[in-house]
């Protein structure tokens, strides 16, 4: 295996690998803030700004690895 | 002619329609590069400034762009203001209840007054810059229309970031003195713990610049990225039916690229309300 195939594979695995984990921590926390809204509706604003703030956070783990990714295959 | 047959008869057209466009012969092929959309170019070319390099590109002009419209904007909301909002003035009252009430007022405790200015700019700021980052410009390669986001360019989401990153110590020093340094650490836990929650506070601080720079950059990017890609697979694939169904794809793409930029500017701004009121109302 040449060196740009094996940036390639990392890229692909990085991205792939680096979307599993905050994929479920994504739908676990906007399941039980659905759970929450359903039960306590009156509170669905507050929830709705945490949960907000939460997926921003998630989602931010998945983002290092499309940077990771990029760099793979443009810089390294 | 019954119904049945109506459809049959259009089903078959429309089978047919499919057909053609699959084996109709596509235009030239062309290479894509999608990193080439993210390239700067310089459009003015100045010269460097004690070794830093100070031409006008792309990224300059979108927030120059940005700038403009938020300052016309506002000039003319501010003019034209009435009792009874009209759909302008409307849209313009709730982005600024969202901002005001939403997000300053929904996370911070104290010192709302004081940081609403910086948290609402911020707020507007990314906001704009986002949404006319989908709108193409005349900025490509030869000048055609292109897509780019200013907050798609790591060097404008970092110096955001900074803003936000220095805004909350400031704050934090100017509430409470050097007990601020001090109350990092839960002042009850055991000797050798404190010190170790300490430099553990200290490598968050630090790791907060990163991630909401990161955040906001890696999300426009990746938008910008697959709209991209999609609008090129035409080009790539030379087939008339794989451009048309990628063209119905990059519109819903593109939809939900709007609703990620309200959203990433909505998390960037009460971000930085949660961590200047954090540094104001330390909980130890």
């Amino acid at each position: 295996m040449d060196a740009s195939a094996a940036k390639l594979l990392g890229a692909g695995i990085a991205m792939g690998v680096g979307a599993l984990g905050p994929g479920l921590g994504l739908g676990m926390m906007i399941g039980k803030a659905l759970e929450s809204i359903a039960r306590q509706p009156e509170v669905a604003g507050d929830i709705r700004t945490n949960m907000f703030i939460g997926i921003g956070v998630t989602e931010a783990v998945a983002l290092y690895a499309f940077v990771v990714a990029l760099i793979l295959i443009f810089v390294a | 002619m019954n119904r049945k047959a109506k459809w049959g008869i259009f089903g078959l057209i429309a089978l047919g329609a499919l057909v053609l466009l699959a084996v109709l012969p596509g235009g030239a092929k062309q290479e894509f590069s999608v990193a080439e959309e993210f390239t700067l170019r310089p459009i003015i070319n100045l010269p460097s400034l004690a070794g830093i390099d100070v031409s006008v590109n792309k990224a300059v002009v979108y927030l120059w762009v940005t700038t403009a419209v938020l300052v016309v904007l506002a000039i003319v909301v501010s003019r034209t203001i009435t009792k009874h909002p009209g759909r302008f003035q409307y849209t313009i009252e709730v982005l600024y209840e969202l901002a005001r009430d939403g997000i300053v007022g929904g996370v911070m405790k104290s010192g709302k007054a004081t940081w609403f200015p910086y948290i609402g700019a911020v707020f507007f700021f990314v906001l704009a810059s986002n949404l006319i980052g989908l709108l193409p410009l005349p900025l490509g390669e030869h000048w055609q229309p292109a897509y780019y986001a200013a907050t798609a360019n790591l060097y404008v989401t970092l110096t955001l970031a900074l803003f936000t990153f220095v805004f909350t110590h400031y704050a934090g020093i100017r509430k409470n003195g050097f007990r601020y340094f001090v109350n990092w650490a839960p002042p009850s836990a055991p000797p050798v713990l404190k010190q170790l929650i300490w430099v553990i506070h200290l490598v968050s601080e630090i790791f907060r610049l990163v991630s909401l720079s990161v955040r906001l950059f890696a999300n426009m990017l990746a938008g910008h990225a697959i709209l991209g890609v999609f609008f090129a697979m035409a080009l790539i694939f030379q087939n008339y039916l794989v451009a048309l169904m990628l063209q119905g794809g990059s519109v819903l793409i593109y939809l939900f690229e709007v609703f990620v930029a309200v959203i990433q500017a909505f998390i960037f701004a009460i971000l930085s309300a949660v961590y200047i009121g954090g540094a104001l109302d330390q909980e130890h």
